[in-house]
């Protein structure tokens, strides 16, 4: 597990590793300390980063310049802040928690365990989706997004005007983020359900979803009874 | 007051409306020098009397003058005859003396001067309509070179006298306005701290105004004896020049006008070629200053409504106004008038001018108290104060003494900060501690080793607050630690010839800029709290050097 701080108050950042730390416990567990904007940038460049905990104001850099970058990558961000009015926007963004300073244990714990469990959906609402395209970071807006589909170590976004964009995080990542109107259906598929016409029984107890531009998506057998009860 | 104000327009338009009771336009006096008594009877022969007066030095003369009367209603009666004339006389009406203005010389007594101006009663009976004759016995002691006219005008004699006194009333209406508001701006120039000219233009203007009418009405006031008759026109004469003269010097400071010397210099040029050349010529002098006057003013103004000054039309339209009175009324009224007018644009020039500064000295205290806002702002920032609380926490769960050391540090900054947010400028010392202890809370914070350092420190002098904490938040927000994990601050006071500097180092390494910083803020906020203390009499540089970053507040003695 690899995580990394970004915080430029020396005390606050022992504190987040100590707490962080316990917070573990035994797993094995490499915690990184970077006091500057730069100084994280590089180390995401150059090692893999599970979970980020970003402070947004650092040396009177704006963390908000970067935070388009950091929720595109393939990691969860989890913000710890004092900049507590800039919550809404950031969870737009798609972060996985806001923690406002000052914070104590619990509070951190609290975003930590999200990470831990990603059945935990996020309340808030996420409104874009930060995908990188040729060195840029681009937002999506979710009501763009029909589904997507699983690739790999990546996630495809198929959007309502029938282009395609990668995704650097993984379907089950972006399935904590994304509010209840996307649905799994499949190991493969996230759907937004505001683009879903019918269930499709085929033979073989095969099933399926037609959507509205008439594509049909696959539906796991196990998610079948799940999506049936929710739709119903 | 309707009443009074028709009498008024009625005085204005008098002399073209009305039916004269003489009936000659001008009648022409004849003159004989000599002294005979039967030279005033009315049927006696003066054919062979000249229209001019001969050299009469101290002896007596006689004129006489042949009036044709209209007839007239009873309501204008008694009659009253105004004679405008040089000298001392006897005046006979169809031979009958009816008064006398100033003293006859008799034998070795000297002659005692009349004044210009005299009115006397003639009786009813001796004013039927038709041919009458006004002979006087006169003696022109002082002055005899000076050859001036008779003139007669003949009203009812409480009108003759009453007439011009009603005028004068309006006119010292006037006057005392003028008066006014010269004591008003001659107080704002001598109690205001910075002393414009152009106040003292108008208050002198102002003043010169309520002297021309005073002295234009002073016969009123006073007998003047005909030999001093001129000096009071020539008074007129110089306040007029003047006036001419500083009319379109306020204008060109009014209206930023570029090229104020030559006009200022041909005006002048202009004028005493005019005193020149129409010299003894009183009325017409006045009227070409008022004309020339006029001229200047415009080419001011419209120069000012090209440059898009404020006020520029109204003054226009005022000028405008000034110039239709000064041509087509009475002359005199029109030129009091036509002044009135001019001054009234000038004085609304002054309450545009003065509800600009009242809007930039409001202006002035908003900011005052944005900025006080804004220091007592630096405390309760959420950058700041989260952080500091988020830290705190740490401290007291970690170590609860330390914890109450960074509390007590905080309070002290606190404290601080509050007894100066009110001020504009405090003393040097209050602004080092007030650093001192944010290095301590900081210190906390961050876990770098701050020093501070100072030498030369004035202890006498001021600085407005928060300006160098301001440099300090900066000098710790963009600065990586030297070795030994430490950073250096070091402020320098110097004097030299004209100003006085404080040059704030920081000993560090510069942080490399990544985003656009939302800073700046600082700067703005060190630069608007120079300005309201120092004006612009204040320099601030800031750069970066070999050795971390250097920022430099030059403050210039005025």
């Amino acid at each position: 597990m690899n995580i990394l701080i970004i915080e430029d108050e020396a005390r606050i950042a022992k504190r987040l590793q100590r707490m962080t730390a316990g917070f573990f416990g035994n797993k094995p567990t490499e915690i990184i300390i970077c006091d500057s904007l730069q100084k994280g940038l590089s180390h995401i460049s150059s090692k893999p980063v599970d979970l980020l905990l970003l402070d947004l104001n650092l040396n009177g850099d704006n963390g908000f310049e970067v935070l388009e970058l950091m929720v595109s990558a393939s990691f969860h961000t989890i913000i710890v802040s004092a900049n507590t009015d800039k919550a809404i926007t950031a969870f737009a963004y798609g972060v996985l928690d806001f923690v406002p300073k000052p914070f104590d244990q619990d509070r951190l714990f609290r975003a930590l365990g999200r990470f831990l469990a990603p059945a935990i959906k996020t309340h808030e609402d996420i409104k874009y989706l930060a995908v990188k395209t040729a060195g840029q970071v681009k937002l999506i807006s979710i009501t763009e997004v029909m589904y997507i589909k699983g690739a790999g170590i990546y996630t495809e976004l198929h959007l309502k005007n029938g282009r395609q964009e990668l995704h650097d995080k993984s379907l089950e990542l972006l399935e904590q983020l994304l509010p209840v109107s996307f649905q799994r259906i499949h190991r493969s598929y996230i759907v937004n359900m505001e683009y879903a016409e019918k269930i499709l029984v085929q033979p073989g107890s095969r099933y399926g979803v037609s959507l509205k531009n008439e594509e049909i998506l696959p539906v796991g057998r196990s998610k079948y009874k799940e999506l049936r009860n929710k739709t119903l | 007051m309707h009443h009074t104000l028709i009498v008024f327009l009625l005085l204005l338009f008098l002399p073209t409306g009305y039916v004269q009771v003489i009936e000659d336009e001008e009648p022409v006096p004849v003159y004989h020098t000599g002294d005979n008594i039967a030279w005033a009877a009315k049927g006696f022969n003066d054919k062979n009397w000249n229209t001019s007066r001969s050299e009469t030095d101290e002896g007596i003369f006689w004129s006489r003058t042949h009036l044709l009367l209209r007839p007239v209603d009873n309501n204008r009666r008694p009659l009253g005859l105004q004679i405008g004339s040089f000298g001392t006389f006897d005046v006979y009406w169809d031979g009958v003396l009816i008064g006398s203005n100033g003293v006859l010389p008799y034998g070795h007594r000297p002659e005692q001067p009349g004044t210009e101006c005299s009115i006397f009663i003639v009786p009813d009976s001796l004013t039927s309509p038709g041919a009458h004759i006004v002979a006087m016995r006169m003696s022109q002691a002082y002055l005899p070179d000076v050859h001036r006219s008779i003139g007669f005008k003949m009203e009812k004699y409480t009108s003759l006298l009453t007439l011009p006194l009603i005028t004068m009333s309006y006119m010292n209406l006037m006057a005392g306005a003028f008066l006014i508001a010269s004591l008003y701006y001659f107080f704002l120039y001598f109690n205001s701290k910075h002393r414009q000219v152009d106040i003292m233009i108008f208050a002198t203007i102002c003043l010169l105004f309520f002297c021309l009418l005073i002295m234009e009405y002073l016969k009123f006031h006073m007998v003047i004896p005909y030999p001093q008759f001129y000096i009071r026109l020539e008074i007129i004469g110089w306040l007029t020049f003047t006036i001419a003269l500083l009319i379109p010097w306020y204008f060109t400071i009014q209206f930023h006008f570029k090229w104020k010397l030559w006009l200022l210099g041909l005006l002048l040029g202009v004028l005493l070629g005019l005193y020149y050349f129409n010299y003894g010529n009183y009325d017409l002098t006045a009227k070409l200053y008022s004309l020339v006057m006029l001229i200047a003013s415009f080419m001011v103004v419209i120069n000012g409504i090209i440059q898009k000054e404020k006020g520029g039309y109204i003054v226009f339209i005022g000028l405008l106004a000034s110039a239709m009175v000064n041509e087509y009324l009475f002359y005199d009224y029109s030129l009091f008038i036509s002044f009135t007018l001019i001054v009234l644009c000038m004085l609304y020039l002054h309450a545009i001018r003065a509800s600009s500064i009242e809007s930039e000295h409001q202006e002035a205290l908003v900011l005052s108290s944005r900025l006080q806002l804004e220091l007592l702002k630096k405390n309760i920032q959420p950058h700041f104060l989260r952080n500091t609380l988020t830290s705190m926490m740490d401290w007291v769960e970690e170590s609860p003494k330390e914890g109450a050391r960074f509390i007590q540090a905080l309070s002290a900054e606190f404290d601080i900060m509050n007894s100066i947010s009110e001020q504009t400028l405090i003393p040097i010392r209050q602004e080092i501690e007030l650093c001192r202890q944010h290095l301590s809370v900081m210190e906390f914070r961050k876990e770098i080793r701050f020093e501070w350092k100072e030498y030369g420190i004035d202890d006498a002098q001021l600085i407005p607050p928060a300006v160098l904490h301001t440099l300090l938040e900066n000098g710790i927000t963009h600065s990586i630690p030297l070795q030994g994990n430490r950073i250096v601050f070091k402020l320098t006071y110097t004097t030299g010839p004209g100003y006085r500097q404080y040059v704030f180092d920081t000993f560090a390494e510069n942080r490399p800029v990544l985003t656009g910083r939302e800073g700046g803020n600082g700067f703005k906020y060190i630069r608007a709290r120079l300005t309201e203390s120092y004006g612009q009499n204040w320099t601030l540089h800031s750069a970066a050097t070999a050795a971390g970053w250097s920022s430099t507040i030059k403050i210039l003695d005025r």
